[in-house]
């Protein structure tokens, strides 16, 4: 039911419904599809659209599409590479790149105007609601399931690049291993530090899904939370107020969300990246030590 | 593993309170809405994959490919025009070494038939000039003799005549050759 803004508590991000609606009610089989789910179909298909439209007649001399697309690639190709290192970029490209663009699209998509607006509610009229609390439409990115299967995603291939460059017994080493080589007393001693850190690596590896979903999920379900509330501000003040006010009070707002949008996903795919990085690169007394056999 | 104690301790309270499940529902969390989403994100990762990423890293290593092979084949060219500049500069001295020493060689050669010329022309010249003496002198000679053989005619028939006697074959010799001996002298 859907409920006037005044009579929500003063908990701004209470405007929103901080989970995905489901589009099928009463049917366990169809539980899945809310939403986020509806949104993410879409997104899907318009990365499909234009990666066809981008890539089909390709030319040395590049049409537009596929000149933007080359950019888009290029750049992140470049970025990547810089961080996770040319042996890595390769096998890591396709699914940093995926997560880039999926999130960028899925976050910008949030702010086509009816997006979280248009759905079910109290109904005032012929097509009209008091308030949308079912909404059609929903980002992908500010579903938890969604950001949670992208972190979890991203965790699982990052766990495999790891184990494919270091093996089992080289990331247990790298993680748990005394750097610095000393030996004795005071080599024991350095052991049970890096063997504490590395229970401390292991904890903040396992939780880094969790911070990397919530971090996005976070920032836009937030920024969705604040246009809505902002766009409401002058639902009481009559049609023509309520009418200026719900498009000049958060018009501001969608530029600091555009930006918060591609930076979310910049975060991301950063993050993911170093994550790749940090576990990948081999140790330096590691290599000496190879260098010396 | 103690010195974990204190994380398990902050840990602990939400867990057992039954927080997790409150979270969940709070946030819609749900396998079949997670796996929904996986198989979505997975599918976008095909598409990119197979549309977009392979065939544009494709184009753009073909790209630089091509660019590398006109920098080098810019390189190339550059070298081969300093080389043909270079070339051209040799053959050019070369030609020009030639032509001077053609030049001079013609001069020489020119300057020696000249002089060959000069010195047939002389020697032709003196030829003709001794020719024309000697022509000269044998016309004298016959004029010479034939002017004795006259004058001594003469004399015969002037003797002839003055003495009124007919001169035999052997007077007019004698006095033939009286009279040429007195021209000679």
């Amino acid at each position: 039911m859907a409920l006037p803004l005044h009579s929500f508590s003063p908990a701004p991000f209470l405007a929103v419904s901080a989970k995905a609606s489901e589009m099928v009610h009463g049917s366990d089989f169809f539980s899945f599809l809310t939403n986020s789910v509806v949104v993410a179909l879409c997104v899907l298909g318009l990365v499909f659209a234009f990666s066809r439209k981008a890539t089909s007649g390709m030319t040395l001399i590049p049409h537009k599409a596929q000149n933007l697309f080359e950019f888009l690639v290029e750049f992140l190709y470049g970025r990547i590479e810089g961080i996770v290192g040319a042996k890595q970029a390769k096998l890591a490209f396709p699914l940093l790149g995926t997560l880039f663009i999926y999130i960028l699209v899925s976050n910008w998509f949030g702010l086509i105007p009816g997006v979280g607006t248009m759905g079910f509610g109290e109904s005032t009229g012929p097509f009209s609601v008091a308030e949308a609390d079912k909404p059609l439409f929903r980002p992908p990115t500010a579903d938890l399931n969604a950001t949670l299967a992208m972190a979890l995603s991203a965790f699982v291939v990052w766990f495999y690049l790891t184990i494919k460059e270091m093996g089992v017994w080289g990331f247990i080493m790298h993680t748990f291993g005394p750097k610095g080589g000393l030996k004795g007393f005071m080599g024991m001693v350095v052991g049970a530090v890096f063997l504490f850190v590395g229970v401390i690596e292991i904890v903040s590896i396992v939780l880094r899904p969790m911070t990397l979903s919530i971090r996005l999920y976070g920032n836009i379900f937030a920024g969705e939370s604040v246009l809505h509330t902002l766009g409401g501000l002058l639902d009481k003040s009559g049609p023509f107020l309520s009418f200026i006010g719900s498009v000049l009070i958060p018009f501001p707002f969608y530029f600091m969300e555009l930006l918060v949008g591609l930076l979310q996903a910049i975060v991301f795919t950063l993050l993911c990246s170093v994550y790749i990085q940090l576990s990948t690169t081999h140790d330096e007394h590691h290599e000496d030590g190879e260098h010396h056999h | 593993m103690e010195f974990l104690f204190p994380m398990y301790v902050k840990m602990t309270p939400v867990i057992a309170a039954g927080q997790v499940d409150e979270v969940v529902e709070k946030f819609g969390l749900a396998w079949s809405k997670f796996f929904a989403q996986v198989l979505i994100f997975i599918a976008v990762y095909v598409i990119l994959k197979k549309f977009a990423f392979g065939p544009i890293l494709a184009m753009l290593e073909q790209r630089r490919q091509r660019i590398a092979d006109g920098e080098a084949k810019l390189e190339k060219i550059a070298k081969d025009l300093a080389e043909a500049e270079l070339n051209a500069k040799r053959l050019l001295d070369k030609a020009n070494d030639d032509a001077a020493r053609m030049i001079k060689e013609a001069g020489d050669s020119a300057k020696s038939l000249a002089e060959k010329r000069q010195q047939e022309a002389i020697h032709e010249a003196n030829q003709i000039i001794a020719k024309a003496r000697e022509a000269a002198q044998l016309e004298h000679e016959q004029l010479m003799a034939q002017l004795k053989r006259e004058f001594g005619r003469m004399v015969a028939d002037a003797t002839s005549r003055v003495t009124g006697k007919v001169l035999n074959s052997e007077d007019q010799g004698r006095i033939n050759q009286e009279a040429a001996a007195q021209v000679s002298l």
